[in-house]
């Protein structure tokens, strides 16, 4: 399990790694914490001609709060959101879900932007910021792209990202005063890719369902979350697995991990 | 100190990273290698182009099957007590025909292990796709495809028996209770992988293989066999293995290619396999599918028992790959004082990795059956299901027992082990439980062990069995020890070399302290004798070779478990174990065997399962697809030991190595069965995820 050979170029600064996937896009992927590239490397699955280590941009790496947003460098470890006190007091719900990601191993290395440009629909990041409404900021030589959940993610393991183009930054907007959110997974054995999620936010006027590993992409569902508005809560549980593109038994654990999670966040709202 | 709780010496090094693995054997100038593995279940071999990877950077060389025919043929198939086994050994490299996904058809040695996977894809591998064998009864069926042709059936191994009037028994029985059953394969998934260095020196033709096997003797064994050499024209070490659980018994055909390549290299030649090689090619566990029928009377007595069993054995015959369908088909009668038994075993070729012995080998599939078949005839004759057992149980004062199909058990008290488990279990909470027996072939044939006074005062002991993590240091130390009146830490016990450690048979069947301690045991009190004779604590040296009978340990196992009608989801809530195994020689490291048995047993039970599409590719190649239950998952698990010393050993022990992994599976199973009998269904077959029993409740 040796990755099949291939170039190799660690460089400082966005704009060099921008300059880099610029002349090398379509043959180069992007290595930031290697989670999910470096296996894929090694079963010879993916076969980049070149990587583009940004692990020494220090730039990337960041959990700021400003302008009422929190605002996540791509670099950002997993682990570091899970520590984070900002996150843990205003965003409670990106703590629970990556909590759920991998072992600490993983979370150690494995980068919020990376799991975004994995765009894996059965991970947690992707699910729980579709959630959250957050909008992701892509860099090329080109310019700069902002983007929503549905404006990114694809497909499975699909991104509009073009070949030169880096996520750098994640931001997502406050929770609504008075929201309660909550994230549950099921994965058969701690630590596995779950085989079926939810997160939820709900307050007085809005609400967020979004189920993982549902299909293609994270699946937001609108139906479930006008229930949820109402009061609904059996319903939008019922709506949201009824959305999914999953055979019977998936939807059985689709419909049960939304049920939990919107009972817990009913249950935290203020 | 014999029955006190010392705690392992081994920990310190395989805690602190200073163990020393097969990976971590320093051989100066040794080359890598790399396996050029098919792609396809069935196939025939047209054409293999290996001209592209020899001029491959950092290459020095690639063999095929045809490479390697003047030096090495076939590891050995082989054999099972009373039956027949097909001339079917594993090839060395494959020749003509590839007969599982993942055979290695090619050897390349590099300068690296990355530049010889670079080189292997380069091999050109011309195959003509043959249909792939999957199922073991469409195997059998009239006009399947065959595996190897020469045979004429797809049938690798084959044993049968009747004894008692079980023609009678199911005629005049009240009712006969019949069922099939199916459990899955498994992967052994150690944490160590496979791996071996071979070095050869003309100069001395001697051929030294350094690999991470359960033992050196057996491997010693198979490498004269497939390479026509004399024993002694082999040194086999075998360092610090982590892990093998029955997986690593039979020498690996690449670490025969290896020594290949090593003589005609004139270079040490080095193979660590990855955990994609592990699943592909290291032999899997279990794989059965079993017709049985049950004749009872009305007041529950059990008759007779009938067994058609039909093992997946796979492409070839590993020398151990025939051996658990047997142990399973002589322990039909399981504990129970069953008089007549009808049973037949037919190993099938299928064309899939191998099956060989993995932790419990043939005795948890014998739990299963026997012990479901007993549940569904109590619900069938609405008798309890512990009261059934307890009128059919084998009875204290009736051992030696001989049962109807031959072996004879040689110690126990099954009615106390299954007092003592519900004793654990706890009163009824109103969550369904299961309860079930289980019998465990264990020790046998023979170990050898020596001890050595030295004139300092210390004591060495060598011994013929070597450890792959069971603690065999500081058990044989501590009973050195005992019978040599020394603090343990005087004594340092040496293992796992051909060249320094007497001759030994191997590490499996949990005859480790039963067969290797009493050798020990006994070659300390030769020392002893020579002290008490000359009077003195004089250096001296005593080599002794213990035989025995097999031996027969026991246990009774239960389970809690809770189901999520909705999901399908099964949380086990707790498994009770109680495992006789003769005299506990030292009770902390046999209950870490019985704890880390239960949780393998476990994982077999909620995750786990090898599973081949009907192109005879495995699905399930990492772990990504394969789960191994972490520590997260574990229910409460309370074990116990009742202690029937046997009476073949001076310890009086039996074997513990396996009894976790024999029982949970059984009692999880009927546990499970209870929990689903208000839902109408009557049984299922593990593993238990909520996809499975989801499917059960809502698709009948």
């Amino acid at each position: 399990m040796k990755p099949a050979p291939f170039e190799y170029d660690a460089p400082d600064s966005i704009e060099e790694a921008l300059d880099l996937l610029a002349r090398h896009g379509d043959d180069a992927k992007v290595l930031a914490g290697g989670q999910s590239l470096v296996p894929l490397l090694n079963f010879r699955l993916a076969r980049p001609g070149r990587l583009v280590d940004i692990n020494r941009i220090g730039d990337l790496a960041y959990v700021e709060h400003s302008d009422g947003r929190l605002k996540l460098g791509a670099l950002t470890r997993t682990a570091a959101l899970e520590r984070s006190e900002l996150v843990a007091e205003q965003w409670p719900i990106l703590r629970e879900a990556v909590r759920y990601a991998g072992h600490p191993q993983i979370r150690s290395r494995g980068t919020v932007g990376g799991s975004v440009a994995h765009a894996d629909p059965a991970a947690e990041l992707p699910t729980v910021l579709t959630a959250l409404d957050a909008r992701f900021t892509v860099r090329s030589l080109r310019g700069v792209r902002r983007l929503a959940a549905d404006e990114l993610f694809a497909g499975f393991l699909t991104t509009t990202l073009a070949p030169d183009e880096l996520v750098v930054e994640i931001d997502l907007p406050s929770l609504p005063a008075g929201a309660g959110s909550a994230f549950v997974e099921y994965a058969r054995v701690h630590g596995d890719f779950a085989l079926a999620g939810a997160a939820v936010a709900v307050s007085p006027d809005r609400a967020a369902v979004v189920l993982l590993r549902a299909g293609p992409t994270p699946l937001r569902v609108a139906d479930a979350e006008r229930a949820l508005v109402e009061g609904a809560d059996e319903e939008a549980a019922r709506l949201a697995a009824a959305a999914a593109d999953v055979d019977g038994p998936r939807r059985a654990l689709l419909e049960d991990v939304a049920r939990r999670a919107i009972a817990l966040a009913r249950e935290r709202t203020a | 100190m014999i029955g006190q709780p010392l705690r392992r010496r081994e920990d310190e090094r395989f805690l602190t990273g200073a163990a020393r693995y097969v990976d971590d054997v320093d051989v100066p100038g040794a080359l890598h290698a790399a396996f050029v593995r098919s792609f396809e279940a069935h196939a025939r071999i047209r054409k293999i182009d290996a001209e592209p990877a020899r001029r491959a950077r950092g290459v020095v060389a690639v063999l095929t099957g045809a490479d390697v025919a003047d030096r090495a043929g076939r590891l050995p198939a082989g054999s099972i007590e009373d039956g027949v086994v097909a001339d079917a050994g594993h090839p060395v490299l494959a020749r003509d025909k590839v007969r599982y996904a993942g055979e290695a058809v090619a050897i390349v040695v590099a300068k690296s292990r990355a530049l010889a996977e670079d080189a292997a894809e380069l091999v050109e591998v011309d195959l003509e796709p043959l249909p792939a064998v999957v199922d073991v009864l469409a195997a059998l069926a009239d006009g399947a495809p065959l595996l190897h042709e020469q045979l004429g059936d797809n049938v690798l191994s084959r044993w049968s028996k009747r004894a008692g009037d079980a023609v009678g028994a199911f005629a005049r029985a009240h009712r006969v209770v019949s069922r099939s059953f199916s459990i899955p394969r498994l992967v052994a998934a150690p944490m160590e992988p496979r791996g071996a260095v071979a070095s050869y020196d003309a100069d001395r033709d001697l051929v030294t293989l350094w690999t991470s096997s359960q033992d050196p003797h057996r491997p010693l064994a198979q490498l004269s066999f497939a390479l026509g050499r004399p024993r002694d024209s082999f040194r086999i070490v075998v360092p610090d293995v982590g892990g093998a659980f029955g997986s690593k018994g039979a020498i690996p055909p690449e670490a025969v290619a290896a020594i290949v390549a090593a003589m005609e290299l004139g270079r040490p030649v080095r193979w660590t396999e990855d955990r994609l090689e592990n699943f592909l090619a290291a032999y899997q566990g279990r794989g059965l599918e079993a017709d049985l029928e049950l004749a009872v009377a009305a007041d529950g007595e059990l008759l007779a028992v009938r067994a058609r069993l039909y093992a997946d054995l796979g492409a070839y015959l590993f020398p151990t790959t025939a051996v658990p369908s047997h142990t399973t088909a002589m322990l039909m009668t399981g504990a129970y004082r069953i008089p007549a038994a009808d049973v037949e075993v037919v190993g099938v070729a299928t064309s899939k990795v191998p099956t060989g012995p993995y932790r419990g080998a043939g005795r948890p599939e014998a739990a299963y059956l026997v012990e479901r078949m007993v549940d569904l005839a109590a619900h069938e004759l609405g008798i309890d299901p512990v009261e059934l057992r307890r009128r059919n149980l084998i009875p204290r004062d009736a051992f030696p027992y001989e049962t109807p199909l031959g072996w004879v058990y040689d110690s126990g008290d099954y009615e106390r082990c299954l007092d003592r488990v519900l004793e654990l279990l706890g009163p009824e909470d109103g969550h369904a439980r299961g309860v079930a027996m289980y019998i465990e072939r264990c020790g046998g044939l023979w170990e050898s062990a020596s001890v050595e006074a030295l004139p300092d005062g210390k004591v060495i002991v060598r011994t013929g069995s070597s450890p792959h993590g069971q603690g065999h240091e500081t058990v044989f130390a501590q009973i050195a020890a005992t019978e040599l009146d020394l603090d343990p830490a005087e004594v340092e016990v040496r293992w796992g070399d051909t060249d320094e450690t007497p001759a030994g048979v191997g590490t499996f069947a949990s005859r480790s302290v039963a067969m290797g301690g009493s050798a020990v045991l006994e070659a300390a009190r030769a020392v002893k004798e020579h002290w008490r004779q000359t009077g003195a604590r004089t250096p001296f040296r005593a080599e002794v070779r213990f035989e025995s009978p097999l031996l027969f340990a026991a246990g009774a196992y239960a389970a809690v478990v809770e189901l999520d009608p909705a999901t399908g989801r099964l949380t086990v809530l707790r498994v009770a174990g109680v495992d006789d195994s003769g005299t506990i020689v030292n009770p902390l490291l046999a209950e870490g065997q019985v704890l880390g048995a239960i949780v393998q047993g476990l994982g077999e039970c909620l995750v786990e399962e090898a599973i081949h599409d009907e192109y005879g590719q495995l699905r399930t190649a990492s772990f990504a697809d394969y789960s191994l239950l972490t520590a997260a998952e574990l229910p409460d698990l309370v074990t116990a030991f009742v202690e029937t010393p046997s009476p073949h050993n001076p310890l009086g022990a039996k074997g513990i190595g396996e009894g976790g992994a024999i029982g949970t599976l059984a009692a999880i199973a009927n546990a499970v069965a209870a929990a689903l009998a208000p839902f109408g269904v009557r049984h299922l077959d593990p593993p238990y995820t909520e996809e499975r029993v989801w499917r059960a409740l809502h698709e009948r």
